[in-house]
């Protein structure tokens, strides 16, 4: 068991994490944030994608004793007080999701990914979301709502 | 306010009530519940394909501290009722069926076939304690192909069986099959072979059971696309009273015809619970979502086709095999269903089918999505491969076969008519959509330059519900059943026995029930998951558009009706002259007179009213598909095939379809493009590889490989005006087409890029390495 | 799929991270990016008793040019790598490559040691560092050494570290004037390891090539140089006929591996096809740098 403390949503949390617990486990288990998914366990799904200082990492694929003194974001803390971020309001309005599984890795991967690129095409988009696989949709409407994201975040 | 009319949410791509919960992380899977003292599973899988068990050890697993139990597959038998297969014993499986263990006991019959289970504090526990487990195992040579299966002298997997043949040859004829072949003008023979691939939801296998011993109830929350389908299969396989089941689902990642009755896992989790006392969850890992849960399409297809000069396809007869894997479940089914959807929407005279489904060492044969597609992919290439042979356009023999809409209508050769059925309109709009003449002379251009282009087109049709039979209701699985009631505070709610995975049921069918009731969309809840709440009822086939749509629609109107009655008393006005327009009641005429629906359900709970008044506004609602109808369409795609590198890109996909009226076209196309996605995954990536000797070669996602958002390219959708049949359930289902025509619509573009080269295709599977084979092969004159 | 158990062990200096590698030997193994490393460890292939988790060691992360090379430290994460504008201006190889690896979320994790110490062959920073001749700097306890690319990779995932050393960094050299270069691979998937891949660097001397730089990844357990094709090249003036013979003679005596992505055969022809191609694309590349 490590101690660690670490910063989650902007709270600061600790826990005593077993060092070969991943941070998605961690994430899910002991602080009950069981927004972020698992969906391989070996780093090519992208449902685990959590942004961790300022990058979007896969959960699965590091420890949680890693985290250490770090700032994390989850899908929880995205929005502020319960409501929707720019990116989860473009993927409501563009009906981006069926079963919702994969929904928050591409939420936080495409998250992560405006704001290095916030004028981003769609050719562009497809390669940064090309990490993250989903089952239901096709992708076509994930797309769309980012780049109805990026377009709203432009306007501003 | 009275008097303003009712918004219009049918036909509308109404924003999804799933979403707010999706979009925050506020879903709750099964993985995401937990239970005061919950303990977790983990099995122990066999290594070898096929093997005599000779001891399982789980002694040294018992002492890892953490680890609470170990059980063995005898002793899991002990604790349960021995039967077959759940599933098979509700669908009524044909002939001997096998013997169904949760856990291996003298046999090991896949890689992967778990032999012990472990239960612990933690996953990681649980794993390490599988670790510890210690089976001896005895190897018996494997059947890992259909050939070997079929061989007499192969080692039968199931003693009781005596051979490997789950399902024994049959045949049928339709039509003068004799006298068709005898009579063409040619009879042209093809091997068409497709490959095993499998559901791959992103969500896994899993639930979590809780027995309290005290109440002698078992409750299991399930990932599932039928909560009563799974009690029953906890309930029979565990001896407990169904009603002292009751399995609970939330939200769930998915499905694809995978989740469907409880698996062997499952079962085994649940007896564990019982007997340790507590709570158990498992849910399966990527690998064992690859290796176990199922796999599914592993058919070949020896076809002779009756053709006329002119490019008639005058009569197919089809010798089908089936790998149904290890524990054959519903893919011996599949074979009926191919041979009665053969035919699709053309004009063929003549039918003979046979088919063998065999057992091998792989994992059991699940349905995924359209389990029938095959049908549909042997149909579209053997259309491809005459029009070739003949010289004419892919377009233009389908023109000449499909069978015109007549009144009656066309009879399958099958037996069931065509009616309603848009096949020629939607060929004539895809030929409009994509400008074939200019294709091919860009494709002309880009061969002189060394590139090769190919256009490609299929057409299908669905029983989605199918259309009205005089043996019973329309849809697959029977009659639909609905609760529908007016609650307390003004919300109607619908109980539901759909248990939707992504098909958006939430908000399409409260979108039905607003118009038909009159209230706001955000006034209808839609209530689903829960045995003890909900009637029987399961999501798959493609069915819920019709049947539960219509269920909703004509519930609302009954539960309306009633209600009105009620508001009649309350408003001392006629039944007849009440409106309900936007969450108000009121008469006719009069803006006035109005009152909320919820000051209506108020009045009518609260016990005021004599015997003489119904106040109960609660109806229960069932459905038999109407009309029915068949949906279908046709798919157009146009590749690029690098023939140096064997790599396809899809350049542009192009899908015509009817599937009816569309409740929510944002919901029908999102079931449209994923789909189709499945289908590009299954032609150019994904295939569950088993080595010779039974060993699964495609365990994690860096061998079975998912289509990503390089790979599905913009799916163009349009939207063919329908002909309608029911005076007002024309919503047809529309989630299993994409992935029954896009793999036969992708493989025929591909044929064409690669036509200068003289190849033909008569696979599904084609990753980059057999495009440069079948070039090779092709150049070499094979 | 979860982990087994495992000690774990945060060193915050070279030194500590030394003297417990010195400790544990072949019994631990160094965690970094963890992109490759964890995997292995869910799907339980790798066993090692003791992870050294070297990410909270600073003084490893950090690119600096000097004369002539760039170095690049361990840690150095590979996000990092692709956007420093040093490496972009002067190792456009590496550049090139960097983007090709994985996903962007994979690259915030993934370091350039880490991967250059895994050493799969089908990863593009091995075939750049074997093109580059690239040179790999690690300390053990006896002290330290600079091992070049050519002795570093040994064999399947395996490299001429030893057990006891700490790769320190990776120093690329900068690319000369007249220099053209490419990175070609086929791969099922955008993102996907290379089934085969190319990495290639041709220096131009008066519209003659002077130095011809060849590299595949996946053709074999390591990265390999196409000696015969690189000798070819040199003193020739670009031409297709010059780049079907490289190709000819870059594929002579390969003899790759097969797998459930390609058999021996497929990644043969394709080997030939990334030669033609990159060789193409490189004398492009040079035009466009002038």
């Amino acid at each position: 068991m490590v101690d660690i403390t670490l910063r989650v949503n902007g709270a600061t949390c600790t826990g005593s994490p077993e060092a070969r617990k991943t941070l998605a486990d961690f994430l899910r288990d002991d602080l009950n944030l069981t927004g972020t998914h698992v969906g391989c366990e070996h780093g090519v799904c992208g449902a685990c994608t959590v942004i961790v200082d300022g990058r979007a990492v896969r959960s699965c694929l590091m420890l949680a004793v890693q985290a250490a003194d770090s700032e994390v974001t989850t899908i929880e803390g995205l929005a502020p007080d319960g409501g929707l971020g720019t990116v989860q309001q473009a993927m409501w309005d563009s009906h981006s999701f069926q079963c919702g599984f994969c929904t928050p890795g591409f939420v936080m991967q495409a998250v992560a990914f405006l704001s290095d690129h916030p004028d981003a095409g769609e050719q562009q988009i497809r390669e940064a979301l090309s990490g993250n696989i989903c089952r239901c949709t096709g992708y076509q409407s994930i797309i769309d709502g980012v780049l109805l994201a990026a377009e709203r975040s432009r306007k501003r | 306010m009275a008097g303003i009319a009712a918004e219009r949410y049918t036909g509308a791509s109404i924003k999804r009530s799933e979403d707010p919960r999706i979009l925050t992380g506020a879903g709750r899977y099964v993985d995401d519940i937990k239970l005061p003292g919950m303990l977790h599973a983990a099995f122990v899988r066999s290594p070898l394909a096929h093997a005599r068990v000779l001891s399982v050890d789980v002694s040294a697993a018992r002492a890892l501290p953490g680890v609470v139990a170990a059980l063995t597959g005898a002793e899991l038998e002990a604790m349960t009722v021995p039967g077959p297969d759940p599933l098979m014993a509700l669908i009524g499986g044909a002939g001997p069926t096998p013997e169904f263990t949760l856990l291996a006991t003298d046999k090991v019959r896949f890689m992967g076939d778990p032999v012990a289970i472990v239960i612990a504090e933690s996953r990681y526990v649980a794993e390490d304690g599988c670790e510890l487990v210690d089976a001896e195992y005895d190897d018996l040579p494997p059947v890992t192909n259909a050939a070997f299966a079929l061989d007499p002298g192969s080692p039968p997997l199931f003693a009781n069986l005596g051979d490997n043949i789950a399902r024994p040859r049959s045949r049928s004829e339709f039509g003068d099959v004799s006298g068709t072949f005898a009579d063409a003008d040619s009879v042209v023979h093809f091997h068409i072979d497709v490959h095993r691939h499998q559901n791959v939801p992103m969500e896994g296998r899993g639930c979590v059971a809780s027995y309290d011993a005290s109440l002698g109830v078992m409750t299991v929350y399930a990932a599932t696309q039928s909560v009563h389908v799974s009690r029953i299969a906890v309930a029979t396989r565990l001896g407990i009273e169904h009603d002292k089941v009751r399995v609970l689902a939330d939200d769930i990642g998915g499905s694809f015809g995978l989740k469907i009755g409880a698996s062997r896992e499952e079962l085994a989790v649940a007896a564990a619970s019982r007997l340790v006392g507590q709570p158990v969850k498992w849910v399966e890992d990527r690998s064992e979502n690859l290796t176990a849960s199922g796999q599914a399409r592993e058919e070949s297809f020896d076809v002779r086709a009756a053709v006329s000069n002119d490019g008639d396809l005058l009569g197919l007869d089809v010798k089908m095999v089936i790998d149904t894997g290890s524990y054959p479940g519903m893919g011996t089914m599949v074979p009926a269903i191919m041979e009665a959807m053969l035919p699709g929407p053309y004009k063929l005279a003549a039918l003979g089918f046979e088919s063998t489904a065999v057992i091998t060492n792989k994992a059991s044969y699940v349905a995924y999505r359209g389990p029938w597609a095959s049908e549909t992919f042997v149909r579209e290439r053997v259309l491809d491969l005459i029009a070739k042979d003949l010289g004419l356009d892919p377009v233009e023999i389908r023109l000449r076969n499909v069978a015109p809409r007549t009144d009656p209508p066309a009879l399958m050769i099958t037996g069931r008519p065509l009616v309603g059925v848009t096949s020629k309109e939607s060929l004539e709009r895809v030929a409009q959509l994509v400008d074939f003449p200019a294709f091919r002379r860009r494709q002309a251009e880009a061969r002189a330059q060394g590139r090769y282009l190919g256009i490609g087109v299929a057409t299908f049709i669905e029983a989605a519900p199918g259309p009205r039979s005089p043996e019973g209701p329309s849809g697959p699985m029977g009659m639909e059943f609905m609760r529908l009631r007016l609650e307390e505070n003004g919300i109607v709610a619908l109980f539901t026995g759909q248990m939707p995975h992504g098909q958006s049921h939430q908000t399409t069918l409260a979108q039905i029930a607003a118009d038909e009731f009159g209230v706001p969309f955000e006034q209808v809840r839609i209530v689903v998951g829960d045995t003890d709440v909900v009637p029987f009822g399961l999501t798959g086939g493609s069915r819920s558009a019709t049947m539960t749509g219509g269920v909703a629609l004509h519930g609302a109107r009954q539960l309306k009706a009633k209600v009105l009655d009620f508001a009649a008393h309350l408003m001392e006005a006629s039944a007849q002259d009440l409106l309900i327009t936007d969450g108000n009641v009121w008469v006719r005429g009069d803006p006035a007179s109005a009152i909320a629906v919820s000051e209506v359900a108020r009045r009518a709970a609260s016990g005021q009213f004599g015997a003489d008044v119904d106040a109960k506004l609660e109806v229960e609602a069932t459905f038999d598909g109407g009309e029915g109808g068949w949906s279908g369409g046709t798919h157009c795609a146009i590749v690029e095939v690098d023939v140096e590198t064997g790599i396809v890109k899809v350049e542009r996909y192009v899908a015509a379809e009817d599937c009816g009226a569309l409740i929510n076209p944002a919901v029908v196309e999102g079931q449209i493009r994923g789909g189709v996605a499945q289908g590009i995954g299954a032609v150019l990536l994904e295939r569950s590889a088993y080595g010779e000797d039974g060993s699964f070669q495609s365990a994690t996602f860096m061998d079975y490989l998912m289509p990503t958002a390089c790979d599905v390219p913009r799916i163009e959708i349009e939207h063919l005006e329908t002909v309608p049949l029911d005076a007002d359930v024309n919503f047809r289902g529309v989630g299993e087409g994409g992935m029954i025509v896009a793999p036969p619509t992708v493989v025929n573009a591909i044929e064409d890029a690669l036509s200068p080269f003289g190849v033909r295709i008569y696979e599904q599977h084609l990753p980059p390495a057999r495009i440069l084979e079948l070039i090779a092969a092709a150049d070499s004159g094979q | 799929m979860k982990l087994p158990y495992v000690e774990y062990e945060a060193p915050t200096t070279v030194a500590e991270a030394i003297d417990l590698l010195a400790e544990h030997l072949d019994q631990a193994s160094v965690l970094a990016g963890g992109q490759s490393l964890i995997p292995l460890l869910a799907l339980r292939l790798a066993r090692p008793a003791v992870l050294i988790d070297i990410n909270g060691i600073d003084e490893l992360s950090g690119v600096s040019a000097t004369d002539g090379w760039v170095a690049i430290g361990a840690m150095t994460r590979e996000y990092v790598a692709e956007k420093s504008e040093s490496v972009a201006d002067t190792v456009p190889l590496l550049a090139a490559a960097l983007p090709l690896i994985g996903h962007e979320a994979i690259r915030s994790r993934g370091t350039i040691g880490g991967s250059l110490a895994h050493a799969d062959p089908a990863a593009e920073l091995p075939a750049v560092a074997r093109a580059l001749d690239a040179e790999f700097v690690v300390r053990g306890q006896s002290g330290e050494r600079v091992v070049p690319a050519a002795q570093w990779f040994e064999g399947y995932l395996t490299t001429s570290r030893r057990p006891d050393e700490l790769l320190l960094e990776v120093r690329f050299p900068t690319a000369r004037r007249g220099t053209g270069i490419s990175f070609q691979e086929v791969a099922r998937r955008h993102g996907d390891f290379a089934i085969v891949g190319l990495a290639a660097s041709l220096v131009f001397s008066g519209g003659v090539i002077s130095d011809a730089r060849l590299a595949f990844a996946g053709i074999s357990d390591m990265p390999v140089r196409a000696a015969a094709a690189e000798d070819l090249l040199v003193g020739e003036r670009p031409s297709t006929e010059l780049f079907d013979e490289a190709a000819r003679r870059a594929t002579g005596d390969v003899d790759p591996p097969a797998d459930l992505h390609g058999s021996s055969d497929y990644r043969n022809t394709v080997a030939a096809v990334m030669v033609r191609r990159g060789l193409r694309a490189a004398a492009d590349n040079a035009r466009e740098r002038q």
